[in-house]
């Protein structure tokens, strides 16, 4: 499979208060496509600000983050925005849906970004919640589903433009033990049928056992690689 | 268009403070409307006034009475065609909030200075041959279902009568018309010699004295010819074409057109802090949602149009509200302030355009600072809530 995800020392630092803080520091990384990834490690390691930097939510200070062949810091605010549309979805923690939407709504939001029709992007609208199990709750708003549902539908949302990678923050992290198990096999269907890439945050042991590569990061570093042993 | 369910959203996601503020922005442009529109009413009616016509009041006040030996001797004024004194019974009709003005003129020579005044000859006779009679506006009798024949009592707030009250008793002879200006037909025309001679006090006196002049170009100097000759006497006149005295009226009230900008520049002056602090707050409580927007693929550009979208979309709609209502309500203002010699009312099509553009210049004053913090945003530090 091709490198779908290569970062080459790559250094990313805060300002706090008057400190600057890095928290990376000089980070290797190449994923293939196709791969499910789970990054783990400690609060404050620096896992969610490498998920943002491949997601192209935030920007390094300096390195190399080549994702989906794109040099991502070489691409202008709008670029990079464009660019997001077109090959990543994303999952967050507290499934970040619109309030004031219906799942239905929330889920053709990135389709608006597109030149598809009303009907198609409704089309392709159906197809995404019935492939999360939701069609028959697409008109509902996210405070009228559970937890579960919505992060379903947040993942309708990031799989509806076909992205190249699925990008997700601790995305079981709000649900309890028998929703973020299925949320973690669908997770795995989509990687296994078809094909996505996915890269997830967690801290949870558990729903890292589902990724088929899991990344420890610690104080800014790849500390530790495990290849799941084939089933 | 795609884009409208999002923008809508946005504003249905506090639906108290949208409507309030709708309201809000609604009622500003409804006096905005509602003004310009009395404006038009004041220079509709303004236009309509003739310089030929003069109009002959005390130097002391507007409703201090005058001699009504002054009519003859205006009338031997070179350049004066007629004249007619008047007077005034001001009273209320069947409700203590009816008002009605009954003017009494010497009617014949009241129409030979206003030559629009059209009332049918059999009608003239009429009101020549009965002391109470009366010749009524059409729209007023429309207005107040009169017919020809109908008697009308009116309660005086002025005019006492010589018996000891107050009542006084007028019947219907005719009606007139002020052809293609019918709204202005509101007035009524009683006999001078009726209410002078049923008055308890100030008999043989005129509150105002209306003066035609051959030539509109000569009113001027009739209208100081006019004054000179009471010059030395103790009632002393101010006489103005009627287009002077109508302007004379309106400065009563006050200026007109500065009272209509003062008021609307500070309601304006006050919604631009109203609706800006609504669209600032609207914007930070949806700093995360902005946030996943642009996660998802919106520019820094799109977002901030969206938020811009939001504030246009409130105004307008909100200006168009507040002007239509205005529309709606000013002919029924119109028809009672017809008889104050105010023209129809409405809102002009320039002040519909005038109010849009108002609306827009209020959404991206509004607007633009809310919209530029969500340009602004940065995707993992607001995600992150720092």
């Amino acid at each position: 499979m091709a490198e779908v995800v290569s970062l080459k020392n790559v250094v990313k630092r805060y300002t706090r208060g008057k400190q600057q803080v890095e928290v990376l520091h000089g980070l290797d990384l190449s994923i293939e496509g196709g791969e499910f990834v789970a990054l783990m490690g400690p609060s404050g390691s620096g896992k969610t600000t490498l998920l943002n930097l491949i997601g192209g939510l935030d920007r390094a200070d300096s390195g190399e983050v080549v994702v989906a062949g794109e040099r991502l810091d070489q691409l202008s605010s709008a670029e990079l925005a464009r660019w997001r549309a077109r090959h990543v979805g994303f999952v967050f923690q507290f499934y970040n849906l619109l309030p004031v939407l219906s799942a239905e709504r929330n889920v053709e939001v990135p389709l608006l970004l597109t030149k598809l029709s009303r009907a198609q992007r409704r089309q392709n609208v159906r197809a995404a919640l019935e492939l999360v199990g939701l069609a028959d709750r697409a008109r509902h708003k996210p405070a009228e589903l559970s937890g579960g549902q919505q992060q379903r539908v947040a993942i309708a949302r990031a799989l509806i433009a076909d992205p190249t990678l699925l990008v997700c923050d601790e995305p079981t992290g709000d649900l309890d033990r028998e929703n973020a198990e299925e949320i973690l096999k669908l997770l795995e269907i989509l990687n296994r049928t078809q094909g996505k890439t996915i890269i997830m945050v967690t801290h949870d042991p558990l729903a890292a056992a589902h990724a088929s590569r899991r990344l420890h990061v610690d104080k800014g570093r790849l500390s530790t690689q495990e290849e799941r042993s084939a089933a | 268009m795609k884009y409208l369910p999002l923008v809508w959203g946005a504003l249905r996601r506090r639906p108290g403070r949208t409507l309030l503020t709708l309201l809000s922005v609604t009622t500003a442009f409804f006096l905005f409307g509602a003004l310009q529109g009395f404006n038009v009413g004041i220079n509709s009616a303004l236009e309509l006034t003739n310089v030929a016509h003069l109009v002959v009041m005390s130097r002391v006040s507007l409703n201090a009475p005058m001699p009504l030996a002054h009519a003859a001797k205006i009338a031997s004024v070179p350049g004066v065609t007629a004249v007619t004194p008047i007077n005034v019974v001001f009273g209320t009709y069947q409700r203590p909030t009816n008002i009605e003005v009954v003017l009494g003129v010497d009617l014949p020579a009241l129409m030979k200075v206003s030559s629009e005044l059209y009332v049918p000859p059999e009608q003239l006779a009429a009101y020549q041959r009965t002391r109470t009679g009366i010749i009524v506006g059409k729209s007023l009798a429309r207005k107040e279902g009169w017919k020809i024949g109908d008697r009308i009592p009116i309660h005086a707030i002025n005019a006492a009568k010589r018996d000891g009250t107050s009542d006084w008793v007028f019947d219907i002879v005719g009606i007139y018309d002020v052809p293609h200006h019918t709204e202005f037909a509101a007035r009524i025309w009683a006999n001078y010699d009726y209410i002078n001679e049923s008055l308890a006090s100030g008999k043989n006196t005129a509150i105002q004295f209306y003066v035609g002049v051959k030539d509109a170009r000569h009113s001027a100097q009739v209208a100081q010819a006019i004054d000179d000759l009471f010059a030395n006497s103790p009632d002393q006149t101010v006489t103005q074409n009627e287009k002077e005295f109508f302007q004379t009226l309106m400065r009563q009230i006050g200026d007109i057109g500065f009272l209509v900008n003062a008021i609307v520049g500070a309601v304006f002056f006050t919604l631009l802090f109203l609706t800006a602090n609504t669209m600032a707050q609207s914007v930070r409580e949806r700093i995360p949602e902005l946030a996943v927007l642009k996660t998802l693929g919106f520019t820094d550009a799109g977002v901030q149009w969206m938020v811009l979208a939001e504030a246009l979309l409130l105004s307008i709609v909100a200006a168009l509200l507040g002007l239509a209502l205005a529309e709606l309500v000013l002919p029924a203002v119109s028809s009672s302030l017809a008889s104050q010699g105010i023209g129809a009312m409405h809102v002009p099509r320039p002040v519909f355009a005038a109010g849009l553009c108002l609306a827009v210049l209020l959404a991206l004053v509004s607007g633009l600072p809310p919209a530029a913090r969500a340009r602004r945003l940065q995707i993992a530090t607001a995600l992150s809530g720092r």
